[in-house]
């Protein structure tokens, strides 16, 4: 029986959403598209916040809504707690921007 | 088609409150506009920290915001208070105010002789103001004459699978019955961005879109830091959001998927043909609520997770969540919960017309509950440096 409060918005997304606070050594099935997945769950995952519903490989893409939402910053293992401890973003990365002094943020108001 | 009873203007635009505003120019006019608003029955005071000390870009910004408040279709009139000389002028937007036929006064603290004279003269101008204004009656209308503002606020995972929809529902629901209805927050599109371009109605809107992301960006990026933090921001990230992507996905539901006409800079007027604009803003809630009240939305909806204060006190802003803690944590805050359709059995075209219902009900002049609380920010979005 497909738990209806793990929300997997399409069946390329490799999270599912928690609609209910999960826990640790909880087995659920988990519905994707048409298909059904079992999942161990690992951490306690609290309403609203993400769980793998398979492996994910150090630096490969977290897909939601079928889309990058960041790429993994560590492995990520089926039934893991996803969120900021494993996965970064993609934009906004100042951090990694190099030399931020070349950019003029006024330029493109002055066009 | 639906109706709604609301206040005609001189400039053809129909309101759905009837305020009148007392609009500070520079923060040395701030008290006294706090003052005279405190003084006169329902007279809203609008203050801020700009329009002194400000480049070109900011000027424009800065002026267009506060002219979009005066001559807002909520707005019956406006007396406009300046401190002496400034950069952005009380009588030049005091005259624009009345040419758009609204009753409009100016007031200047030099030229008064201070500010116990500038009181005294702004409190008589708007209590002559408000008065006149009491005698306007609602009258009936097309639904075709509003525009919808849409906004989120501290989003969580909850808000681009449930309330968003219904956001977008009755969005579009308008513009089906000939209005208008904008979304904002630039940043909120990063990861989304491709999707969204393929909506734009022209190959011109499409690139906008494309290179407003671009710019919001490389803004960003200027500052040297990650952006996490600030987008998402802490309570994001606590109702579960790990990504601006993520935040930004779900954001964009609350925008449907019908084609985007075009898109306006921040506070800039919102076209009267029919269809889904969007603003282009920060994604902080005060300021891009502050531009699009600006650009005339008659009321918003601010879609949000966790539950929040937004607010405006021009613009009603009907708050939606379908996070059923939220609901149930900042019941004042919310007005309306669809948290059945996300949790419970309910579908989400049930979540859209329980949204729609209460949209006409605020469009005849139900009071939301922010208004109700007297609750109001006001924050226009600052480009450049103050000098």
């Amino acid at each position: 029986m497909v738990d209806r409060y793990l929300k997997v918005v399409t069946p390329e997304d490799n999270v599912a959403t928690a609609l209910r606070d999960v826990a640790a050594g909880e087995t659920v099935d988990v519905g994707v598209g048409d298909e059904s997945r079992t999942v161990e769950i690992v951490d306690d995952v609290e309403f609203g916040h993400k769980v793998a519903i398979e492996d994910i490989d150090e630096g490969d893409t977290v897909y939601k809504y079928g889309l990058s939402i960041g790429y993994a910053s560590r492995p990520i293992e089926a039934g893991e707690w996803v969120h900021v401890h494993n996965v970064d973003s993609n934009y906004g990365r100042g951090d990694l921007a190099g030399s931020a002094a070349d950019r003029d943020p006024a330029e493109a108001i002055h066009e | 088609m639906t109706e709604f009873h609301g206040y005609e203007r001189p400039d053809g635009s129909i309101g759905i409150r009837n305020h009148v505003v007392v609009v500070s120019t520079a923060p040395y006019a701030n008290d006294t506009v706090e003052r005279a608003a405190d003084i006169v029955e329902n007279a809203i005071p609008i203050t801020h920290p700009l329009g002194r000390c400000q480049t070109k870009p900011d000027v424009f910004q800065t002026y267009r915001t506060l002219l979009g408040y005066a001559t807002h279709p909520n707005v019956y009139g406006a007396v406009v208070v300046a401190h002496a000389g400034e950069i952005v002028d009380g009588d030049e937007l005091a005259a624009d105010v009345a040419e758009t036929g609204r009753p409009s006064a100016s007031v200047n603290i030099h030229a008064e002789g201070g500010v116990m004279n500038a009181l005294k003269a702004t409190v008589n101008e708007a209590q002559r103001m408000v008065q006149d204004a009491s005698a306007l009656r609602r009258r009936p209308y097309d639904a075709s004459n509003l525009t919808f503002g849409i906004n989120c606020a501290t989003s969580d995972t909850t808000s681009g699978l449930c309330q968003h929809h219904a956001t977008a529902g009755a969005a579009w629901r308008l513009i089906d019955e000939g209005g208008r209805a904008v979304f904002a927050e630039t940043p909120e599109f990063f990861g989304g961005e491709e999707g969204l371009a393929e909506r734009a109605a022209t190959e011109e809107v499409a690139e906008k879109i494309l290179d407003r992301v671009e710019y919001w960006d490389q803004r960003l990026q200027a500052t040297g830091y990650d952006v996490r933090g600030a987008q998402p921001t802490p309570d994001n990230m606590d109702g579960g959001l790990t990504t601006i992507e993520e935040k930004s996905l779900g954001a964009l539901v609350k925008s449907g998927d019908g084609p985007i006409r075009d898109l306006v800079d921040y506070a800039e007027k919102i076209p009267d043909e029919s269809g889904m604009y969007i603003m282009d803003t920060p994604g902080h809630g005060a300021e891009s609520v502050t531009g699009i009240g600006a650009g005339g939305a008659h009321f918003m909806v601010i879609s949000t997770g966790q539950g929040h204060t937004l607010s405006n006190a021009v613009m009603p802003t009907i708050k939606i969540t379908g996070n059923p803690g939220s609901a149930a944590r900042v019941p004042e805050e919310t007005d309306v919960d669809v948290s059945e359709a996300l949790v419970g059995d309910e579908s989400l075209d049930w979540a859209t017309d329980q949204l729609w219902d209460e949209v006409v009900a605020v469009a005849n002049g139900r009071l939301t509950l922010s208004e109700a609380l007297g609750e109001s920010q006001f924050a226009i979005h600052r480009i450049g440096p103050s000098t």
